[in-house]
Order: C-alpha cells, then structure tokens, then sequence
C-alpha cells in the first residue's frame, strides 16, 4: 500500500502500519553509501567526510524540537515532557552527542572546525537541514513529530545496527571512538516509539493523518537523498577510471 | 512466536520469528511498566533479572558492562535499553527500584557551570 492515500480516519493500529508503510521503500540504510559501508568498502577518509555532513543534519536536532516544542500547546504534556526530553538527552545528559560525533569525526581524520563549518557539507545536506527547520517551525507538532521522530529518528537503529559492527571489525574503530552509533541504537529505539505514540495520540483528525503520512514519506525521501548525495560526491568519484 | 513475559507486570509480549527486538521498547509499545529514564545505558533504572532465556538476548554492549559491572551481569541482570532479544524469556525487576546513579542530573549540571569548564559551542548552522 506505498503511497495509499488515507481516505478516512484510521484506528491506532491501522495508523501504526501506514505510517510504518510510508518508510519503506525509501530507507536511508538501503542507499549506497550505507550499503558500501555496512560491506566494508569504504575508507578512513569516507568517513571524515560523512562527519562533515552528517554534523549539519543532526547538530541543530534540539533546535528543530525546540521549535515542535513551542508550538506544542500546555494541554498535551506527554509530547511536551518528550520533546523537552530528548532535547535534554541530546544536549544534556550525557556526552553532548555532537561531541560523540566529532569524536568519531577526528578518529576518522579531520577535525572539530571542519566538521563544524558548513562550507563543507553538500547542497543536499543543507537541504536537509533546511527541510528539517521549516518542517519543525510550520507543522502542527504532531505531524512534525512524524517527520522528524517517525520519518527520520527511528530509521536510526536499523542503520547503526548494520554499521556499527563493522566499524570496529572491518574499518578499526575502537568502541569508544565509535560511541556515537552504539548510543544511538538503543537511544532511538525508545525515541522512536515514543515519538510513534505522540503521533497517534494527537493526529486525531483524517487530514492531520493524510499530512503525517505524506511528510513521513517526504523525510524518508530527504534522507534517503542526503545518503545517496555522500556516494555520489565522495565515493563514485573515486571509482571512475582516471 | 517467540514471547517476552513481563513477569512484574504480568505483560506478555509476542513478535515474528526471526525478528529481534530491542526489550525496552517493547515494554513501552505493550505498556509492560518497566522503569526507564535516559533509555542510554546511563542511569540503570531499567535494570531486569533475567528468569530465563538469557541465550536469547543480545551480549551485553559497552555502556551495560560498564554500568552493571561484571557481578550483576552475571548475577542475571541486564538494562532493558540496552538489550535485544530473539527469542522467549521472561523478566523482573523491583517496581520501585532507583537509577544506580544517584546523582541528580540537575546536581551535576549545577557543579558543571559552577566549575567554570566552557564547552565548545556545537555552531548554529
Ligand atoms: S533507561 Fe537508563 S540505563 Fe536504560
């Protein structure tokens, strides 16, 4: 049912599944630069450079929830007490997560002020980034939370879980240099079933439903693009015979 | 099908053979009332005794050895967040029991700013 149009309001569990439906086909653990790196046929220097980008996608996280958060009103504490938790776990908590990502970044070769300056991303992760802003500042919260938690937090497990294992077997990496994915795993499990349930409880009206679905579908498109744009630019180019 | 009993609660939760699924957030979607806080490994406050079917679930990652340490672990406890599992077990814990780390995140967060240290900015691009 890819892209079955919602037609009339859906139970919880028939919502749970749509929802679910509109990722696939579009995982970002299926684009090239995840499948070259879970098949162990990337570089040291690959990695340096996905660092570069992936910084600018997931470093503002707590300002895109942020914005989810204003617009979230009093009366729906749960999606609030969430927001306001992960923001805190992503900045707070533990280790600032951008830091376990420039960790990871330096292990690989480059350094905290190239990860940091945008000059060194691709135009599609500046998309991304922007796709994130306006998503999180424009849609009522529980559609935003679709997008953001559904559409591109809980794909985080099934990808690290691929990839992570062979940092450490196949590229080197110790556990600790690789810490950002390992945390991430488990950490986005629960932040994705609870954005899940956020989603379920407040989209409670058939267009809120049919606009959950279409930008689940849009930011599982964005990145799928932002990892096939990282091949694209800095894998396929080597590959080409000189 | 392989079942996660929730013994504590007395939840039971079913998925596909084959499939492994990550225990905490299991309890989360069927509503198992397992104890959680930072779902990373961090506080310990999802600890569980494993009853049975500790050779279905996943080996223990870094955060959990370094948490529990090697007596708990062995002893039969595992942090649910941390842990998947393939195949049928079942669980406990205390329903009132407390993060293994005891300081308040605020406490810490308080000596943090107070000690002067100034992180690095992560940019606002
Ligand atoms: S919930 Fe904190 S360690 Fe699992």
């Amino acid at each position: 049912m890819a892209d079955q149009e919602v037609t009339e309001f859906l139970d919880r569990d028939a919502f749970r599944a749509a929802l679910e439906q509109a990722i696939k086909g579009r995982e970002a653990k299926n684009a090239p630069f995840s499948t070259a790196w879970a098949n162990g046929e990337l570089q040291r220097h690959h990695f340096a450079r996905w660092a570069e980008n992936h910084f600018h996608y997931v470093g503002p996280f707590a300002d895109y929830l942020g914005y989810i958060y204003a617009n979230t009103p009093a009366t729906a504490t749960d999606a609030k007490d969430f927001l306001l938790q992960n923001m805190y776990e992503e900045e707070l908590a533990d280790v600032r997560h951008t830091d376990l990502l420039i960790r990871f970044a330096e292990a690989a070769g480059t350094t905290r002020e190239r990860v940091m300056d945008i000059d060194n991303c691709t135009a599609v992760t500046k998309g991304l980034q922007g796709w994130c802003y306006a998503v999180s500042f424009r849609e009522h919260f529980a559609v935003a939370t679709a997008a953001l938690v559904v559409g591109l937090e809980s794909q985080v497990p099934s990808i690290y879980r691929r990839q992570y294992p062979v940092l450490l077997e196949k590229y080197g990496f110790s556990e600790e240099e690789a810490e950002f994915f390992d945390l991430h795993i488990t950490s986005d499990e629960v932040h994705g079933e609870r954005g899940y349930q956020i989603v379920l409880d407040h989209a409670d009206t058939v267009e809120l439903q049919q606009r959950c679905l279409q930008l689940v579908r849009h930011g599982a498109d964005m990145r799928f693009s932002y990892t096939k744009a990282l091949y694209d630019t800095y894998v396929a180019p080597e590959l080409q015979p000189a | 099908m392989p079942t996660i009993h929730f013994r504590t609660s007395g939840r039971s939760v079913d998925f596909d053979e084959g499939d492994d699924v990550n225990m905490l957030r299991a309890a989360l979607r069927h509503e198992a009332g397992v104890p959680f806080k930072c779902a990373s490994g961090n506080c310990g406050t999802d600890r569980v005794l494993v009853e049975s079917g500790a050779e279905h679930l996943s080996a223990p990652r870094k955060r959990e050895r370094e948490l529990l340490g090697p007596e708990l672990i062995a002893a039969g406890y595992r942090l649910a967040c941390q842990t998947y599992v393939e195949g049928d077990c079942i669980v406990s814990w205390d329903p009132e029991q407390q993060p293994l780390i005891s300081e308040r995140a605020a406490d810490a967060l308080t000596k943090k700013w107070l000690s002067g240290d100034a992180e690095p900015g992560r940019g606002d691009d």
